[in-house]
């Protein structure tokens, strides 16, 4: 079972990098982070919210209301630079931890 | 279609932030769970499918308003110790070791307190104790002009004199049964007077202009709120 750090870990990365390319709000965020790993990652209502809003107490995302075209609102979460910052950090350490495991599942195998 | 907004109030009724904040986020949910719904129904899902489906991202409310609430209110208690207490316990600390290096200087010879063959314990600067208060005061104006509690506020306001109490109620006395092998007069009358010196004059005289100042700023509070009423 995947313990509830990683899980954390693991959605912090998948929410930054996603605001990477530009701002989202909440529902369009956990779509794209669904299309982009081809359904692997899934984020329920329940699980996206209280994350977002302690990555914005962190201040590595920032929530603004904004009005679309078609006149909704939306709150839209943007990346801060204090989020750029730690993006890449981050994705440094779990890449080293997927090649870990990689290199680890390869020697039981072997 | 269901009203998103009132079933979002209705189901987070127990979230305890302030009006704005709820508000802010009985809205943001209801959206997302107002465009998911309309996403399930454009994809040719049955309606009570997709309320279904919709409703299902949520399997514990409770748990969601747990979670959501300590996001929320994390930040908030940091920055509020740092504005109620730490903030304002520093300026009085700084205050009062001011006034009283500027006592030291050039206002009048300190009264010293002896005990055995003139070595001096201690010496009071009564003109510093006699300033105390206007430091008591500042700390207990800053700490609940931040919206800090009784305790906050006159534990900002006594800052100055809490290492020293640490000091002396915790660390001399435990040295004191460890190491045993002093006179004990002579230790025991050194430690009260210290302490007297050290914690309790220039406690009283913080408090003694932290109480006004914090029961002045609850009357005019309260009567502030008896006008709204």
């Amino acid at each position: 079972m995947i313990g509830s750090g990683i899980k954390r870990g693991t959605a912090e990365l998948a929410v930054l990098s996603v605001l990477q390319d530009g701002p989202l709000h909440g529902y369009e965020l956990a779509r794209r982070i669904e299309q982009q790993t081809n359904g692997a990652l899934r984020f329920t209502l329940a699980a996206l919210y209280p994350m977002l809003y302690r990555l914005e107490q962190q201040r590595w995302i920032r929530g603004a209301w904004e009005t679309s075209a078609n006149g909704r609102r939306r709150r839209c979460y943007r990346l801060t630079p204090a989020g750029k910052k730690k993006l890449s950090p981050l994705q440094r350490e779990w890449a080293e931890l997927f090649r870990a495991l990689q290199r680890l599942t390869k020697v039981a195998h072997a | 279609m269901p009203d998103w907004q009132e079933l979002v109030r209705r189901r987070l009724s127990g979230l305890r932030l302030d009006s704005n904040q709820k508000e802010e986020v009985h809205a943001e949910l209801a959206a997302h769970l107002e465009e998911s719904y309309q996403a399930f129904w454009a994809e040719g899902v049955p309606e009570p499918e997709a309320l279904r489906r919709t409703l299902a991202q949520v399997a514990d409310w409770k748990e969601l308003q747990r979670g959501i609430h300590l996001a929320r209110i994390r930040k908030d208690i940091m920055t509020n110790r740092v504005t109620q207490l730490w903030l304002p316990g520093l300026l009085t600390f700084a205050l009062s070791m001011g006034l009283e290096a500027v006592v030291q200087k050039f206002g009048p010879r300190p009264f010293v307190l002896d005990l055995d063959k003139g070595t001096p314990v201690l010496m009071f600067y009564t003109a510093w104790l006699l300033m105390l208060p206007l430091a008591g005061a500042l700390g207990a104006y800053l700490s609940k002009r931040a919206g800090g509690s009784v305790r906050m506020v006159l534990a900002a306001s006594i800052f100055p004199v809490l290492p020293f109490a640490v000091v002396f109620l915790i660390a001399i006395p435990v040295g004191l049964v460890v190491n045993h092998n002093l006179e004990h007069h002579i230790v025991t009358a050194a430690y009260l007077s210290m302490s007297v010196g050290w914690v309790l004059a220039p406690g009283v005289a913080l408090l003694a202009g932290g109480l006004p100042v914090h029961l002045l700023l609850r009357r005019r509070s309260s009567s502030q709120n008896a006008a709204i009423v």
